[in-house]
């Protein structure tokens, strides 16, 4: 059986324009203008047990208001949502149990407290026995490395070491589902990678189900196997990221190093329109069809002196921008 | 939703006021210098000859006892809810099996059982100076009526709170409103001036408003100010307003969380 379910889930708010200053304040007191939009327009998919999926679009796509309809913090305006069998608005303590949320950009933990207070409320919330309690903990303190902090004041922590400690808490009940909006926003690189890290080991031992919403690609690439694309509240695409990537991507970027400097001419000959401005003359950038990547590889290596070449795709972010300005087409939901 | 998860709330509430006990001292002080001065007052103008509902006895019984009364029955947690459902804060609890009230509940018990150790010896300290004139009851039956009377106090105050903190689920500025309703909630309640003392005309209106049943109620009861009629309409308007206000607050929250969960938690 399918852990999620959504059938033409759709989100609508309502709400009301407010001209600037005191005048307008006092204007909408009386008379308001009431504007509707569409955060999300009749979408559906299906997600397995133990799938990690991520939620790309830019902001407002209506990522956070499906993630928070699928936890039961907003009731669709039209739809069906089946989460582990229990419909989510109605937040039922046997549904909350089985399932954590952990925001970015808020805190569950007690600010003013060590975050040991936080888990043992957890422990009593969600009914913990000793032996579960102390078993979760030591594998996840162990495994996000923070035996040390368990015991400092949440409002002394790092802000890398805080996101820690919200999974922590989060997770100190097992949930079978996980969901995950923006985690890692305003990390620094190295504690971005040890979440994504963490997270991608949760998922293999704890077979968890993990969803979650990134503005950084590099999460979504290292963690998902498969995407869906929400943008104006639309599923433009599901499916696995390479698929992804071949429709959206079909260039691949060649950078050769020489150690003599190629005849420019020669260059211009073989690979023309490729070509991508180098201020280096040892330096040649290709963006290539990916289907001659191969061929145009030889080519390269026939020249001689070849000292370095690397083959790569566009970056995610470069993609992903043309698809949100319209300018390529993810080609419909798979 | 069970006891060991509300003992565990109500040490993190503990736990936090103590974190802030320098301003809790603060308050504290305020909170019984006001009624002392008030005291005064009274029996200055008593001593004076001039003629008034309460005697001597009544008002220092009355004034000694406010501070701790009030502070008993008495509620921040309007504006604190206002807040948790404005910024947001509400979703972690809402995500959480916890019902809000346990928060709130626990949150309150917990500001009153830090605020009692400061408060009672300032309040005994005057006590023992006005010593010659305090009159508690002496019959066991008046200590029962008040021991009735001071939590259900207690609730009308929270629940009133509870209602009013939720209209920010569609007022966006509630702490005007509470702090309104604080002001001329302490005046109709008896904090400045015992309700007895008020203009006789008002005497209907004072004895049905539920503010009466926040303060004043129970400190008429200790002092022994009411006719046995009196206790029985007076508890009877209590409970009533215990019962309307927290069907108030079901209707209110449900409603206002529907409508949180339909505009964006």
């Amino acid at each position: 059986m399918a852990a999620i379910t959504v059938a033409d889930l759709a989100k609508t708010y309502r709400f009301h324009r407010k001209e600037e200053g005191l005048l307008g304040s006092l204007k909408s007191l009386f008379w308001r203008e009431y504007l509707e939009t569409h955060a999300v327009d009749r979408i559906s998919f299906q997600i397995e047990p133990g799938e990690i999926v991520g939620f790309l679009g830019p902001n407002g796509a209506g990522k956070t208001t499906t993630l928070k309809m699928l936890c039961g913090l907003l009731y669709p305006s039209s739809g069906t949502v089946n989460v582990l069998g229990h419909q989510p608005a109605r937040r039922e303590a046997a549904f909350l149990r089985k399932i954590a949320l952990v925001m970015g950009q808020k805190n569950m933990l007690w600010w003013d407290l060590p975050t040991m207070d936080t888990l043992l409320l957890h422990k009593e919330i969600y009914r913990l026995n000793e032996t579960e309690f102390r078993r979760n903990l030591t594998r996840l303190a162990e495994l996000l490395e923070v035996e040390d902090l368990l015991h400092v004041q949440v409002r002394k922590l790092s802000l890398g070491e805080r996101m820690k400690m919200e999974l922590l808490a989060a997770l100190i009940h097992q949930p079978a589902i996980l969901f995950l909006d923006e985690p890692t926003i305003g990390l620094d690189v190295v504690s971005q990678q040890r979440v994504r890290d963490f997270l991608r080991q949760l998922n293999r031992e704890q077979g968890t189900t993990i969803l979650l919403t990134s503005h950084y690609m590099a999460d979504i690439e290292q963690l998902c196997p498969r995407v869906l694309l929400i943008d104006h509240g639309h599923l433009h695409f599901d499916g696995a990221l390479t698929e992804l990537l071949t429709k959206t991507a079909p260039i691949k970027l060649l950078s050769a190093v020489f150690a003599a400097p190629p005849p420019p001419t020669q260059i211009a000959a073989l690979f023309g329109a490729w070509v991508q401005p180098s201020d280096d003359p040892l330096h040649v950038r290709l963006s290539v069809p990916r289907e001659q990547v191969a061929e145009i590889a030889g080519q390269l290596l026939h020249l001689g002196n070849l000292a370095d070449l690397s083959i790569e795709d566009v970056p995610l972010e470069q993609i992903f921008g043309s698809i949100f300005r319209g300018q390529v087409n993810a080609g419909g939901v798979a | 939703m069970n006891l060991r998860v509300f003992w565990r709330l109500l040490l993190y509430d503990l736990q936090v006021t103590l974190e802030y006990r320098g301003e809790v001292l603060v308050w504290m002080f305020n909170l019984v210098v006001g009624p002392v001065i008030a005291l005064l007052v009274w029996l200055t103008a008593n001593q004076q000859g001039i003629e008034l509902p309460y005697n001597r006895q009544q008002f220092v019984t009355y004034y000694v006892l406010l501070a701790i009364i009030t502070m008993l029955t008495s509620t921040w947690l309007g504006e604190f809810l206002a807040e948790e459902i404005r910024l947001g804060g509400l979703s972690h609890r809402l995500i959480r099996p916890v019902p809000m009230i346990a928060y709130l509940l626990a949150n309150n018990l917990g500001e009153k059982l830090i605020k009692l150790p400061y408060l009672l010896p300032m309040v005994g300290v005057i006590a023992l100076f006005f010593r010659d004139d305090l009159r508690m009851p002496e019959d066991w039956q008046d200590w029962l009526l008040f021991a009735i009377c001071l939590p259900m106090a207690a609730g009308v105050a929270f629940l009133l709170d509870m209602v009013l903190g939720s209209l920010a689920f569609w007022i966006d500025d509630v702490r005007a409103l509470v702090r309104m309703k604080d002001l001329a909630g302490a005046f109709l309640a008896g904090q400045f001036v015992p309700l007895a003392l008020f203009p006789p005309n008002l005497s209907g209106f004072l004895e049905v408003q539920p503010f009466r049943y926040t303060l004043s109620f129970p400190l008429e009861v200790l002092t022994g100010a009411l006719s046995p009629e009196q206790l029985q309409r007076g508890f009877l308007l209590q409970i009533s307003y215990l019962l309307l206000l927290w069907l108030l607050y079901s209707v209110v929250w449900r409603v206002g969380l529907r409508k949180f969960s339909a505009v964006g938690a």
